[in-house]
């Protein structure tokens, strides 16, 4: 009870100072409807000969762009990119007296903001299917849909557990938000974020794939569009979980050892 | 003007101090940069293994949208990357300094920060820029470099019309970070060819946003697919856009009252 009413104040906070400036808030979303109608015609140019391109039909091209625009709004949170500027300003400070876990403080601050984010992404996904009449392509499969439903949720643990432990680079450089930058880009583009990943080259593909980031939303919507069967889906789910263990023992690391060197300097 | 200059010059110079002071940060931001771009190239080259025209423009053609897109977002960049600090020197009442010295406020704020790392990344983008019009055979043409040079030009004065309109807003409204992002977003329509997008959505991006204006016309201008009549409306757009700009400024000068100092 303790956990959910400590987590759940953090929760309702953040959600409150994401509608604090809804002008900011609204230029926000727009910016992501801008994303999402770019692919949405790249995808329908591409397939106005033959209907389809590079093994996927129109309406599983059209499902994974509005797809990555839920996805991306429920998944990639931007709250965990602040502990860079509070470690460097000496804000961290006040957290550490705080009676609960930084990382958690953090988590629930982050799906405060994407709560938002997501409510405001499927009214944008519903309102641009109907004014652009487009088909999508529904899962019936029952298995697929569940490993899909639990695919998300290790992919929401494991975009957290890699954004955290980049910003902890704040306690070894103050030029940590650099490191921030490159890697949001490498995560833009290996997750699936633009395009389906298996239309690169097999080589390129290779190795996209031997990093985390393709379990962050290319593949919970492979298996949504059952591009993955139930034993691929279940070997991708895996992955997901081996990498997230692997960044929360890191993040585990890196605090103990960042504690240590904090000086709070900034306060 | 020479005065300009060498404030500009100056500024620039205290920008780079600041680069090599943080190199860790700017050589990530460069690296990512790199990346970002390189990414892109390899969509548009894993789009042509399954496809030999997009939207009627063949790959290299394809190619010179992108790479003119990317031209005119790191020149803004590099040139007036100072705006992405006006909303802090807003909210923390630095703008008053900016105020009180002998240089025109919208100037100093623009051009305060001229990112050295963006001005470096311009060489690549320009060469491949001349490797790809030297593959397109219809564009072997002073004609056509000419024309590409000039909408390139009026494309820049569109966009610094829209920095500035941003710096208005944000004296307006102090928590309107997501404006100038919104513009960068809005840039990435020129990523591609325009006839992919329906015909009000063009007509949007061409009048209201006007991105295509921007990024596509000069291209367009370079492979003569465009009419006479467009090129006419870039040309009064561009100067009615800044003029636009410009009267915005003053009035959100008349608004701004400090927060604090």
């Amino acid at each position: 009870m303790m956990l959910c009413g400590k987590y759940g104040a953090v929760f309702l906070i953040s959600w409150q100072r994401e509608l604090e400036y809804r002008f900011n808030f609204v230029l926000g979303r727009l910016r992501n409807i801008v994303t999402m109608l770019l692919l949405y015609f790249v995808w329908v140019s591409l397939t106005e000969k033959t209907g389809t391109f590079a093994g996927y039909s129109r309406a599983e091209l059209i499902t994974y762009v509005f797809g990555i625009n839920i996805l991306r709004s429920l998944i990639l949170g931007t709250q965990s990119k602040q502990v860079v500027v509070d470690i460097n300003e000496g804000m961290f400070s006040a957290y550490l007296v705080m009676p609960m876990s930084h990382v958690l403080r953090a988590f629930f601050s982050e799906l405060a903001q994407r709560s938002i984010s997501f409510l405001t992404a499927i009214a944008e996904v519903a309102l641009f299917a109907l004014l652009l009449g487009v088909t999508f392509f529904v899962q019936r499969d029952g298995l697929l849909a569940l490993l899909f439903l639990v695919s998300l949720a290790m992919a929401v643990a494991l975009f957290f557990a890699l954004s955290y432990l980049i910003s902890l680079l704040a306690f070894w450089s103050r030029e940590a938000l650099g490191p921030r930058f490159l890697f949001d880009w490498v995560l833009e583009f290996a997750s699936g974020a633009y395009f389906p990943l298996d239309i690169l080259p097999a080589s390129v593909l290779a190795l996209v794939k031997a990093l985390p980031f393709a379990g962050i939303m290319y593949l919970p919507l492979q298996i949504y569009l059952g591009r993955v069967g139930p034993g691929g889906a279940v070997t991708g789910i895996l992955l997901q979980l081996f990498w997230t263990g692997i960044t929360s023992l890191i993040i585990l690391v890196a605090w103990k050892r960042g504690l240590r060197r904090y000086t709070g300097e900034g306060m | 003007m020479r005065k300009y200059c060498r404030i500009w010059l100056q500024l620039t110079r205290l920008a780079i101090g600041t680069y090599f002071s943080n190199a860790l940060d700017y050589t990530s931001y460069f690296i990512g940069k790199l990346v970002r771009f390189g990414f892109f190239l390899v969509l548009i080259g894993s789009l042509f293994r399954f496809t030999d025209s997009l939207a009627g423009y063949t790959k290299h053609e394809a190619v010179l949208f992108f790479l003119t897109f990317n031209f005119i977002d790191v020149c803004s960049q590099a040139l007036f990357r100072g705006i992405y600090q006006f909303r802090r020197d807003i909210q923390l009442g630095n703008f008053d300094f900016v105020l009180s010295k002998p240089v025109d406020p919208l100037f100093y704020s623009l051009s305060r920060l001229t990112d050295i790392t963006d001005l470096v990344f311009l060489l690549p983008i320009v060469a491949l820029i001349s490797w790809t019009m030297n593959a397109i055979p219809a564009l072997h043409s002073l004609s056509s470099i000419l024309l590409y040079a000039g909408m390139l030009f009026l494309g820049m004065i569109i966009v610094l019309g829209i920095h500035i309109i941003s710096a208005s807003v944000t004296i307006w409204q102090v928590e309107s970070e997501n404006f100038i992002w919104l513009y960068r977003e809005a840039m990435t329509i020129g990523r591609f060819p325009p006839e992919i997008y329906a015909a009000p959505i063009q007509l949007i991006f061409t009048v209201v946003i006007p991105i295509i204006t921007i990024v596509a016309f000069p291209v367009k201008a370079a492979l003569q697919v465009i009419n006479g009549k467009w090129l006419a409306f870039a040309l009064i757009y561009a100067v009615l856009f800044l003029r636009l700009s410009l009267f915005l400024w003053g009035r959100a000068l008349k608004k701004y009252s400090s927060a604090s100092s």
